[in-house]
């Protein structure tokens, strides 16, 4: 197993956010975690990219425990997050932004990273000069993205990519994200858009204020009755 | 006002307002990368212009080892301070890291009285010859000049390492959202030790050639007026804002400079200096809170 989670907790303060979550993703799967607002996605992302500590639990990436390395160190491990809200340097331009994405790299592989970041965004690529924050929601997406691909690593954490996006940029953003995971990066995707996201995902986890309430291969769940009747709107 | 009274003083606000504006820098860095004013900073200037006398008395250095040197160890001490007493209370509030700046500031004054004496110091005289050989003419340089364009230089440096560095890059990408930051494998202490450097190391050179643009003016609360000055500098051109801290600077010295110029033929006189300096404040900042190059920023988490 290439990502395990086993009995996560985190609070802030004495608001227990996520009370014992476990679930694991495969070299080279793509797997969602679903919920409503405030059920704990963000805080499992962000826990795993080293943003947060945890209570306890553990958290184990490429047989190493992780939980607890902070978040510059984690992604020396090989592993990056696409923040919530997709958290762009709006005061730097798009290439500032994915140069930064790379600041640990040498020369050559940095060359090599943005080249193909920049070929995944053909949209980016006529806009690198331009501030970050002049760019659409869309684009600011791709950014976000293409940040991260920059920063490369095995495995991609995405924090709802589809956040305030119109249905057609939803889509286009998806075929990327499976694009980029047939190219080899596997993938950890967290979402309220459960249509897009079971679609996309191999497997699913259903979260449910701070506890995993059902999971199965996204196929069997986008027929379960519960499934449609909660997040796939009947 | 004559032609060449002018020029002098046109000079002699250029003069000031690069060295108001070299402190400033410091200002503006560490507030935007850290949100917090480094109410020792001032006080970080005066300790480099006596590592100035250190070298130059007691080492015997010309004036760019000492100046080189000086930069050095005050660097260092920047490094320290942030280490020992800001770092602990990053997740403070921003009165306790007011209240320990101000000490830090104190503490300094106070050990710098206690290890020279209140006796005012001064550079060598034959510390700052400015000269140029070309072939076998030799070409004495105004001091004035030199300071200017040794500032200058420092400025483009620091431009350059911001504007175009990954460093830079970096640090202005914490001042925008300093959330993110880590998720591109960057260390943020780092990136907050490099502030303290380039901001302790311009003060201190600024805190050098202070000394020499105004002899017998080394004390160990030298950096009381001039911090304030250079705060107040970073402030009118919108704090975070390397240009800004620039421009506010120049246009600092220009005003003090010209007050006095002007104002002492009809009577006006020169104490009225520092009362301008805050006025000038006040209006910017009435017209324009955030200051001549300010921008509204990204909500602190
Ligand atoms: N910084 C914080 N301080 C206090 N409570 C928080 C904080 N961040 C999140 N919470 C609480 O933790 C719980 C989980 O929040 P989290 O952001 O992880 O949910 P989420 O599933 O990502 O929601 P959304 O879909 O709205 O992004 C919520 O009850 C939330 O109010
Ligand atoms: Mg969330």
């Amino acid at each position: 197993m290439l990502f395990q989670v086993r009995d996560l907790h985190v609070s802030y303060g004495n608001i227990r956010a996520v009370r014992g979550v476990s679930f694991e993703v495969d070299k080279g799967e793509i797997v969602t975690l679903i919920g409503a607002n405030g059920a704990g996605k963000s805080t499992i992302l962000n826990t795993i990219a080293g943003l947060q500590a945890p209570d306890s639990g553990t958290i184990t990436y490429q047989d190493e425990p992780i939980a607890g390395i902070p978040a510059h160190k984690i992604v020396e491990r090989g592993m990056v997050l696409v923040p919530e809200g997709r958290r762009i340097f709006g005061n730097l331009s798009v290439y500032e932004n994915l140069r930064l994405a790379g600041f640990r790299l040498d020369e050559p592989v940095l060359k090599q990273r943005l080249s193909d970041a920049l070929k995944r965004f053909p949209q980016l690529e006529s806009r690198q000069h331009q501030r970050a924050d002049t760019l659409s929601g869309g684009e600011q997406q791709m950014l976000a993205v293409g940040r991260a691909l920059v920063t490369g690593g095995d495995m991609m954490l995405l924090d709802e990519p589809s956040m305030g996006l119109a249905p057609i940029l939803v889509r286009e953003i998806f075929n990327i994200l499976k694009n980029i995971n047939r190219d080899g990066k596997t993938i950890l995707l967290v979402e309220q858009n459960a249509h897009q996201a079971l679609r996309l995902a191999d497997r699913t986890y259903v979260l449910e204020t701070g506890v995993v309430t059902l999971s199965g291969r996204s196929a069997d769940l986008i027929q379960n009755a519960d499934v449609q009747k909660a997040y796939l709107g009947g | 006002m004559d032609l060449d009274t002018l020029a002098q003083q046109f000079l002699n606000a250029l003069q000031l307002g690069s060295l108001y504006a070299l402190v400033a820098l410091g200002y503006t860095m560490v507030y935007g990368v850290l949100l917090l004013i480094n109410f020792a900073h001032g006080d970080i200037f005066m300790f480099g212009a006596f590592i100035g006398v250190f070298g130059a008395f007691v080492l015997g250095l010309p004036f760019l080892p000492t100046l080189l040197l000086s930069m050095i160890i005050t660097a260092l001490l920047g490094i320290t301070i942030e280490k020992v007493a800001y770092k602990p209370l990053r997740h403070a509030s921003r009165l306790s890291a007011v209240i320990t700046a101000l000490g830090v500031g104190l503490l300094l004054e106070n050990g710098m009285l206690a290890l020279t004496g209140a006796d005012p110091r001064r550079y060598p005289d034959n510390f700052f010859a400015a000269s140029v050989t070309i072939g076998d003419t030799t070409l004495e340089l105004s001091v004035r000049i030199v300071i200017i364009a040794v500032a200058l230089i420092l400025f483009l440096c620091l431009y350059y390492i911001v504007q175009r560095t990954k460093w830079g890059m970096a640090m202005r990408a914490i001042s925008y959202d300093k959330f993110a930051v880590p998720l591109m494998g960057v260390s943020q202490d780092r990136i907050i030790t490099l502030t303290f450097v380039l901001g302790a190391g311009l003060a201190a050179a600024a805190g050098i050639l202070w000394g020499v643009a105004f002899t017998a003016s080394l004390s160990p609360y030298m950096g009381l007026r001039v911090g304030w000055k250079a705060f107040i500098a970073a402030v009118v051109g919108g704090i975070g804002d390397i240009r800004g801290a620039a421009l506010g600077g120049l246009l600092l010295g220009f005003v003090e400079i010209f007050v006095v110029a002007l104002g002492s033929p009809i009577g006006i006189s020169s104490s009225y200096r520092d009362l301008v300096g805050f006025a000038l404040l006040l209006v910017i900042l009435v017209v324009r809170p955030t200051g001549l190059f300010g921008v509204a920023r990204r909500q602190k988490l």
